[in-house]
Order: C-alpha cells, then sequence, then structure tokens
C-alpha cells in the first residue's frame, strides 16, 4: 500500500513538477495569509502583521527548497535540471558546441558507415548451407600461363564422376538473352545456364515454385530472380507454370529465387581469364536461370564454356581436392590431345569472391578509424580547452556549496547531452552516408545490396558516444576538483604557471598526433589520385570520342547457326550488310563498323598455330580473337602501322584473312608478319598487315596481343554496333531505327558512348579513391581545427607575457612571430611523424596502385607542402589576435 | 541543512498525526492545533511544518487534497490514513517507554 502511495507520488513528482510547485506556493502563500490574519486580530496592523508572519515562516524559498527535498525525486529533478543547463550552455557558445557536435557525428557517422559497407561485403557469410565447403575449381593453361580459366563440358563430367574429394559438382554458364512477353518490348536479360543440381548444393531453396531437378537438363524451363519477377511481371503470385520466350523460345516457369540466390556469381565471373560474358558489360545479377545440359556433343573437349562450383566431401581440404583433381587432369591431358596443358586451380568460393576487394576495404576501415581517432583528439582538446575556461566558475560555485557530486553530475549530464547529440547526428549521417556508398560503390561490389545499417553498428557508435560522455564529464569534473580552490579563485593559477603549460603541452602533443594520422591518410589518398590520373591519361589505342556503341544479340532462331555451312551464314551476313548500308546513309554518321566483342570488351581467346613454325617449339599460348567489320579501324581512330587491312576482298568463301596488332606481331612473329599465315578453327590465314595495340583487357594493364579477323569471314550473332558521329542521342535514335528497320524484333541494348564506357571500366579505381580523398580532407580538416585551437589557447595563455613584452618595446611582429613559430613547429612535427607512418604504410598500398611507387616522392612532398600551408592558415587568425594584444589593458587586468 | 527547530524532528511527524486526527485540517490549522492543545508551550517552526507534511504524505500516513477553507479560499487539507492511524498508536507507545526510560535515568541515584 505504502509502496504504491509513494509510486504515485513519486510519479506525480516527476512528471507534473512544475505544478506540484506551484502548489506548494500556493500553500504557503495561503499559510502565510492565515498567519497576517491572526496578526491582524491581534491588533497589530498589516504591514507589520504580514512582516512577522513571513518572519516566523522564514524564508518562504529555503522551505520550498526543502520541501521539495522531503519529495523525494531529488535526484530525477535534478538530471533535468542539469540537462536543461546544459542545453542552455550550448546555446550560449553555439560555435563550440556546433564544432564538438560536428567533429563527433563525423566521426562516428562516417565509421558506422563504412563498417557496415565492410560487415555486409566482407564479413557476413555467403547465403548458402555451410559456405565454407564451396570450391570453385578453374582450369589453367600452362602454355598461356592463366590460371582461371573456364572448363570443358567433358572435362566437368569426368571430374565429377571421378573425383572423391568433391561430393557434389556443378557447372555454371553464363549468357545474355531477350526475354520476350506477350505484347510488350523485349527485355536484354543476364541469364545463368547451369546443372540442375547447383541450386539444391548451394542450398538456395525457392522464394516460389521448385528449383530444378535430376532429369531437367535442358528442358524447356526457368528460373526467375525475385527482382525479374517484381519489375517485369508484377510479383504475380501465380507465376508458376506460365510461358515466357526467351530468345524466341516458348519456356516453362517454374519458379522465383531469391536475390540472394547468385552471390557471388558476379565475383566468379569477374575472375575469370574469359567467357566473363555478362560480367563484362556491366550487369552484376543473374535475371534468370535455365537448365543446363552438359552434353559433351554440344561443347566437345576443346571448347571451355562453363564455371564449376563444387562442394567438398565433410572433412576434406580444397588442398586435397586440388591435388586430386590436378592428378586427374594429368590424366586427361594424357588421354586427350584437347587438354594439352590444362590443369586445374581449386580456389575456396569466399576467396573468389571477397579476396579481391578485402584489402582495399580495410584500408578504408583503418583510414576511417583513423578520423575517429582524430575527432576524439580534437573533441578532448577542445573540451580541455574549455575546462581551463570554466575552471572559475566551477571555483566559484565550489566555493558556494555546489557540491562536488552535484557538479560532477552536472557535467557529466552535460557530456551525456553533448554524446546524445552527436550519436543521433551521428546515426543519421551513417544512414544518408550507406545510401551514398550504395549508389556510388562499382557494381561488382560482392552483395553490395545487403549493406545496410545494422544493430551492431548502432551499438557501436552508441557505446562510442557513451563512453565520450563519460569522459567529457569526468575531464572538466576532474579538473574541479584538482587544484586549490582558493588559487583558481584569485586566477592565479592562469598566470603562466606550470599546471597550465603542462596542459599546454598535452594538448599539442595530441594536435601533433593528429596531424601525423592526417598525414598518413592524406599520403594514401595522394597517391590513389595519381594512380587515378596516370590510368585515365594511358592511351587505350583507340579514339573514344566521338564513338557510339549499341549491342544486339541475333537469336539462332531467325538466324540460323550451322556449322556445317560456317561461315555461309546468310541470314547473318545479310543482316550485317544491311545494317552496315544503312549506318552509312544515317545522317549524322561519320563512320560505322560491327565488332564481336567492343573495343573495352576481353572478348575470347583460342589457341592457334603458326604456318612455317617449328613444330617441337613450346605450344603458343591462347590468341584474344577480334572479329571485325571493314570499316572498324577507321571508325575507332586505330592507326595502321604496315601493310593493309581488309576491305571487299574478306569474302566468305574466299581466302582467309587476317590483321594482328603490334603487340602479336612482336610476341609471336619477330616484327615482321605481314604475308605469314597462321591458323585458328581449322581455316589457314593469311596476315595481311598490323595494327596499333588496343587496351581491350582495360587500360591498366598491358595491352594484349590480338588477331583481327572480317565478320564476313568469322560471322558473329553478339554484335557490337559502333558509329563515330556527332550528337550521342541522335546517334542512338539512328541506331536503333537502323537496326528495327532490318528486324524490328530485335533488341539493341548497351547504348552509351564509349567514354562512359571507359568511365565505368574505371569504377573499381575510382570508389577508393573518392572515399580515401574523402577522409583525408576529413582528416586535415580536424587535424587544423586542432591546431587553431591550441594555438588559440596560446595566445589566451601568454596574453600576459606578450602584453608585458610588448610593453617592453617588442613590435607586434614579434609577438605574430612566436605565434606563427609555434604553428610551424607543431605542423613540423606532425609532419615528420606522418610521413615516417605513411612510409611505412602505404606499401599496404601497393596492390591498389597505377604508375606510381608507393613511396613517390612528389605525392609525399605534395603532402607536406599542403599540410604546411595549411598549418600556416590555422596560425593567422591566433596570430593576428596576439597582435591585438593591448598591452596596457593586459598589464591592467591582473 | 540544519535549522533551530521548537519540536524534535520525531516528535513533530507524531504531533501532526496526531493534530489530524480530529478530522482534515490545512497546513496552518494543523500548527494552530498543536499549539493550542501545548497550550502555547509549543511552538511548530513553520519552517519545518511542510516539509514533515510532505515526509508524512511520502511515506504514506496522511494524505493531502484541494478544498475550499472556511474563509472561502482555496487550500490543501490533509487527513490521516488507515495506515498513519496505526502508525500514531506506534509512535505513541514508543513515545511512553522513552519517555519512561528517561524519567528511569534522572530518577537513578
Amino acid at each position: 500500500m505504502r509502496a504504491l502511495s509513494r509510486i504515485r507520488h513519486l510519479l506525480r513528482n516527476v512528471f507534473a513538477a512544475g505544478a506540484a510547485d506551484r502548489e506548494l506556493d500556493e500553500e504557503i502563500r495561503h499559510h502565510i495569509a492565515l498567519e497576517t490574519e491572526e496578526g491582524i486580530r491581534a491588533g497589530l496592523d498589516p504591514g507589520e502583521a504580514r512582516r512577522r508572519a513571513l518572519l516566523a515562516f522564514g524564508g518562504v524559498a529555503r522551505h520550498s527548497e526543502a520541501a521539495r527535498d522531503q519529495r523525494g525525486t531529488f535526484l530525477l529533478e535534478e538530471l533535468g535540471r542539469d540537462v536543461r543547463l546544459a542545453l542552455r550552455g550550448m546555446r550560449r557558445s553555439p560555435s563550440f558546441a556546433a564544432v564538438v557536435i560536428l567533429t563527433l557525428a563525423l566521426g562516428i557517422g562516417a565509421n558506422a558507415a563504412i563498417f557496415s559497407m565492410v560487415d555486409g561485403v566482407l564479413l557476413r557469410p555467403a547465403p548458402f548451407e555451410d559456405p565454407d565447403g564451396l570450391v570453385v575449381v578453374w582450369e589453367t593453361d600452362r602454355a598461356s600461363g592463366t590460371s582461371h580459366e573456364p572448363a570443358s563440358v567433358p572435362d566437368y563430367l569426368d571430374f565429377r564422376r571421378r573425383s572423391e574429394t568433391v561430393a557434389d559438382l556443378a557447372a555454371i554458364l553464363p549468357a545474355e538473352r531477350n526475354l520476350g512477353v506477350q505484347g510488350r518490348d523485349p527485355a536484354r536479360i543476364t541469364v545463368l545456364n547451369a546443372t540442375p543440381g547447383t541450386l539444391p548444393m548451394l542450398g538456395v531453396r525457392p522464394l516460389l515454385g521448385r528449383t530444378f531437378a535430376e532429369g531437367d537438363e535442358g528442358a524447356p524451363l526457368a528460373l526467375l530472380s525475385e527482382a525479374l519477377w517484381r519489375g517485369r511481371f508484377g510479383a504475380d503470385p501465380d507465376i508458376a507454370g506460365t510461358s515466357v520466350r526467351v530468345d524466341d523460345v516458348p519456356v516453362t516457369v517454374v519458379g522465383v529465387l531469391s536475390e540472394e540466390a547468385d552471390w557471388g556469381i558476379r565475383q566468379i565471373l569477374g575472375a575469370a581469364d574469359y567467357g566473363r560474358s555478362f560480367a563484362d558489360r556491366g550487369a552484376s545479377r543473374v535475371d534468370a536461370w535455365l537448365p543446363l545440359n552438359p552434353d559433351p556433343e554440344a561443347f566437345p573437349r576443346q571448347t571451355h564454356p562453363v564455371f564449376l562450383v563444387g562442394r567438398l566431401r565433410a572433412g576434406v581440404e580444397a588442398g586435397a581436392a586440388q591435388n586430386e583433381l590436378a592428378a586427374i587432369a594429368a590424366d586427361l591431358e594424357e588421354t586427350y590431345p584437347e587438354n594439352a596443358a590444362r590443369g586445374v586451380n581449386v580456389q575456396a568460393l569466399r576467396e573468389v569472391v571477397v579476396g579481391p576487394v578485402r584489402t582495399p576495404l580495410l584500408l578504408l576501415l583503418a583510414a576511417v578509424g583513423m578520423v575517429l581517432l582524430i575527432a576524439c583528439v580534437n573533441v578532448a582538446s577542445l573540451l580541455l580547452a574549455r575546462g581551463t575556461a570554466r575552471s572559475r566558475e566551477v571555483a566559484i560555485r565550489s566555493a558556494l556549496g555546489g557540491g562536488r557530486a552535484r557538479l560532477t553530475r552536472q557535467f557529466l549530464a552535460e557530456g551525456a547531452v553533448y554524446a546524445g547529440v552527436s550519436a543521433a547526428a551521428g546515426v543519421a549521417l551513417a544512414v544518408a552516408g550507406i545510401r551514398l556508398l550504395r549508389a556510388a560503390a562499382p557494381a561488382d561490389l560482392p552483395a553490395v545490396g545487403r549493406v545496410a545499417i545494422d544493430l551492431r553498428v548502432l551499438a557501436v557508435a552508441l557505446a562510442v558516444s557513451a563512453l565520450a560522455a563519460l569522459l567529457f564529464g569526468l575531464v572538466p569534473a576532474a579538473q574541479a576538483h584538482a587544484r586549490d580552490l582558493g588559487e583558481r579563485l584569485q586566477g592565479g593559477g592562469e598566470r603562466g604557471g606550470t599546471a597550465p603549460r603542462g596542459r599546454r603541452r598535452v594538448r599539442a602533443a595530441l594536435v601533433v598526433a593528429e596531424l601525423a594520422l592526417a598525414v598518413t591518410i592524406a599520403t594514401a589518398a595522394g597517391l590513389l589520385v595519381k594512380s587515378f590520373i596516370a590510368v585515365t591519361s594511358v592511351d587505350p589505342g583507340f579514339r573514344a570520342e566521338g564513338v557510339l556503341k549499341a549491342e544486339l544479340q541475333l537469336p539462332a532462331t531467325r538466324y540460323p547457326r550451322d556449322f556445317s555451312v560456317w561461315p555461309n551464314w546468310p541470314r547473318t551476313l545479310g543482316f550485317n550488310d544491311a545494317l552496315l548500308a544503312e549506318l552509312s546513309s544515317t545522317p549524322g554518321v561519320q563512320a560505322a563498323a560491327l565488332s564481336g566483342p567492343h573495343p573495352l570488351a576481353p572478348g575470347f581467346t583460342n589457341s592457334f598455330l603458326i604456318d612455317g613454325r617449328d613444330p617441337s617449339a613450346p605450344p603458343l599460348p591462347e590468341i584474344p580473337v577480334r572479329p571485325i567489320s571493314a570499316g572498324y579501324f577507321v571508325t575507332l581512330g586505330v592507326p595502321v602501322l604496315s601493310g593493309r587491312t581488309f576491305g571487299d576482298d574478306a569474302q566468305p568463301d574466299g581466302p582467309g584473312l587476317a590483321v594482328v596488332n603490334q603487340a602479336a606481331a612482336d610476341a609471336f612473329f619477330e616484327g615482321r608478319p605481314v604475308g605469314r599465315r597462321l591458323t585458328f578453327w581449322g581455316s589457314s590465314r593469311e596476315i595481311v598487315g598490323v595494327v596499333g595495340n588496343e587496351t581491350f583487357h582495360g587500360v591498366d594493364q598491358p595491352a594484349p596481343p590480338a588477331v583481327y579477323v572480317p565478320t564476313t569471314q568469322v560471322p558473329q550473332w553478339n554484335l557490337s554496333v559502333l558509329v563515330r558521329g556527332g550528337d550521342p542521342g541522335a546517334l542512338a535514335r539512328g541506331v536503333r531505327a537502323a537496326v528495327n528497320g532490318i528486324d524490328p524484333d530485335l533488341a539493341v541494348f548497351g547504348v552509351e558512348t564509349l567514354e562512359e564506357t571507359l568511365s565505368g571500366s574505371l569504377s573499381r579505381r575510382r570508389f577508393p579513391m573518392l572515399l580515401m580523398t574523402l577522409f583525408a580532407a576529413l582528416a586535415l580538416t580536424l587535424a587544423i581545427i586542432g591546431v587553431h585551437g591550441v594555438l588559440s589557447y596560446t595566445v589566451e595563455q601568454r596574453r600576459q607575457e606578450m602584453g608585458i613584452r610588448m610593453a617592453l618595446g617588442a613590435r607586434p611582429r614579434d609577438v605574430i612571430g612566436l605565434v606563427l613559430g609555434e604553428g610551424l613547429r607543431l605542423a613540423a612535427l606532425g609532419l615528420a611523424l606522418g610521413l615516417l607512418g605513411a612510409w611505412a604504410a602505404t606499401r599496404l598500398l601497393a596492390a591498389l596502385l597505377f604508375g606510381v611507387q608507393p613511396t613517390d616522392p612528389a605525392t609525399f612532398l605534395t603532402v607536406a607542402g599542403l599540410v604546411v600551408a595549411a598549418a600556416l592558415a590555422a596560425t593567422v587568425a591566433p596570430a593576428v589576435r596576439a597582435a591585438r594584444v593591448d598591452p596596457a589593458r593586459t598589464l591592467q587586468a591582473q | 541543512m540544519g535549522e533551530r527547530t521548537d519540536v524534535l524532528q520525531g516528535t513533530l511527524d507524531m504531533l501532526i498525526l496526531k493534530a489530524l486526527t480530529p478530522g482534515p485540517m490545512h497546513g496552518w490549522g494543523v500548527s494552530r492545533r498543536i499549539q493550542e492543545a501545548s497550550s502555547d508551550v509549543l511552538q511548530v517552526n513553520q519552517g519545518s511544518l511542510y516539509p514533515a507534511l510532505h515526509r508524512l504524505q511520502y511515506a504514506g500516513w496522511i494524505e493531502s487534497e484541494w478544498g475550499v477553507s472556511e474563509a472561502g479560499r482555496r487550500a490543501r487539507f490533509y487527513h490521516l490514513t488507515g495506515p498513519g492511524r496505526r502508525r500514531l498508536e506506534k509512535e505513541k507507545e514508543e513515545w511512553r517507554v522513552y519517555v519512561g526510560a528517561v524519567e528511569a535515568v534522572l530518577h537513578a541515584t
């Protein structure tokens, strides 16, 4: 009973404290009024009666306070009051509050965002059952020196049948197809042909319907991705059983897969030496799965179209699988001539997917952690300074009986308010930051769609702020207790005694540390920027400006691919001729060409032989084959270095022709290939010319040797259309019109300028560079704020000293020199430490750099100059203030 | 902060409870009742009255509500609760024991 009544009172007095106060006042006033009346009745005059009444009552305010003290809500009320006081204090010095909150918020927010990204991409396990048992089985080619090749289908069947260490092996084959839905434009989709056991092996369950089963090989079935199902089919719950057209062939949809089903596919393709299909086109998700029929007749042993993903038998290590499969591969090599020089490379799936991004992400995490450190140091420094400024106030309040506990509680409350506001702002920044990261991240960053702010990160942010609250609270409170009350009251301690100087040294040391960290990050950023600039200035071997690219795929239903009459494919060749004719008569088009892969797509390689070469010489590595139409080199501005290119003389049934690039000429023909012959795909060709190198493996790779062959002799069904002209919009319309004028059912996709393609190919470098630059800017700004803070503090501290100096004849210039000197000293120390640190740390960056050494002196010098300039800028304001010190005033203010 | 009080804190509580036995009363009235009942010997320090009233309220021995005084003014009236009555009896008993003990000491040789 009593407890209930107690709780009731407590609640009332907490939540209706104001009302309770007013009621108490009313009660007391009532009492005094009655006492006054009593006095009047006793014969006193009203004024005297009232005075006596008040006296008898003995000080209204004190009793209100005492009465309130009994209310039992002391603690909570005081806390509320402290919070209100803290907020008022923040309003009074808004710039200080803003700097502290902004600094903390930036530190917390940036870290939360980056950590969320690292967590989503690196730390979370693959969304498959028992993902540690999954491996990718690459084939290797000792002659070409490659180690991440796709495998042949017969090899796949042999591995699957014969391996004991690999319990289950699946084959996947990426492709792009046209998706036709009744009454709508065909869409270009990415497709993964996968053996039916793939999804059960991974442990992926369908969202709707079923996955493939044994016996579904090659059947006209399809599984849709969740994104495709929602985007194109309106999340139709009855989708299973409906029919769609893939490349004009009707297939039945049997189910829908969740968006996690294609985890890692993009990265496997990205890591492959060739056969990357849609990965090269910039697509990163699988839209549909079709059941692959691993038919050795359709995919003979000399072709290598499939990637193999397997599950190790329980308890088996990848190394054991490597050894066993290598032995099987050696056996196959002996049995089949097509497998000459072929081996295997077993790699953990996780390593394939996450390995390439681990270093840059961890570097970014380290950098942002340093930014947080700098932020915390700055805030601590600022609070130390403020603690000094307030020590007088604190002393007075202590002397007036403020009570240590009370003061400490107040400072803690203040710290909590700062930390709370900063945490809230930091979380908001983190959410916005994550959204930005997801938008700006390169498409092939694994699982970037799963990156979201997660509870652990929030918890860490809150923990950091709670810690900050404690520290902020304890620093001024500790200062309040640390020194002699009297000394502080007299301000004697501020006259340049040992304690403030000690504090200044601490702050200076902190600032030097900040500068060092900032210099390290800035150097890393500088190296990345320099690499990026180097990459963008590499000549890709062709002129990208003014060229528009579009892509087509000719479906086999309308453009038969009969290999028995190859290369005589009348429909395909007819289409090529018609399209080129149409394009050349399109206004605005200066030149047009067709090619298989476009100039920034790696395309495929093939083994080849050189006529007249010593047969006992070691086998040649496979060479990239680039099918092109006659106008290709002109359209793309690739120089012809010797001989000629082919034109109308390249007929389907005419003599085989080819052109090689300079790299091929140097690598295989001692620089003089014209007139020699090479053979691949069973036909011999005469080399008629040499052209300049194109960097179709990416501008940051050396240009590979390549052989160009005419599309009239090597017809393609995956075509790139390249047109040079003026306005890209008009060109795009022209291309679409030309294509659909000939074949209205063809989908034209991948339409962009080659400059856009070039820029897109650099996104993997751009992303870490931009982030690192952002962190460097943040770190430097914070460090400079720190320098400014310390110098201002110095000026304040030594104000009297400066006044005395100037009174004794020093000129303002000398005083400025003092301040500048300190600023430069700090900068120099910070720079020295930072450059040393950078020297040691930038080795970690080596893998990310291009055309730049990790210890590139120019970058180090630039960063040094930047830091010195910034430090000088930070000294300006305090120096000016020092110069303005009025000696007379400071001497008087003793 | 200690204050000079004419009535010891412990006994003030008991006297207030006793003063409310006849019926509900406001703060001033309570101090009047005590003064009159003691023939003006006990002067309730009015500064300790209200803290005591709040203390007793917090402990649940008395409760209050706003009402209208004889003069027509709004005032807060306090009244004893059941537990308060029992508490008063207990305190009276304790007081007798205390007084008896003090007397015994004073009369010992």
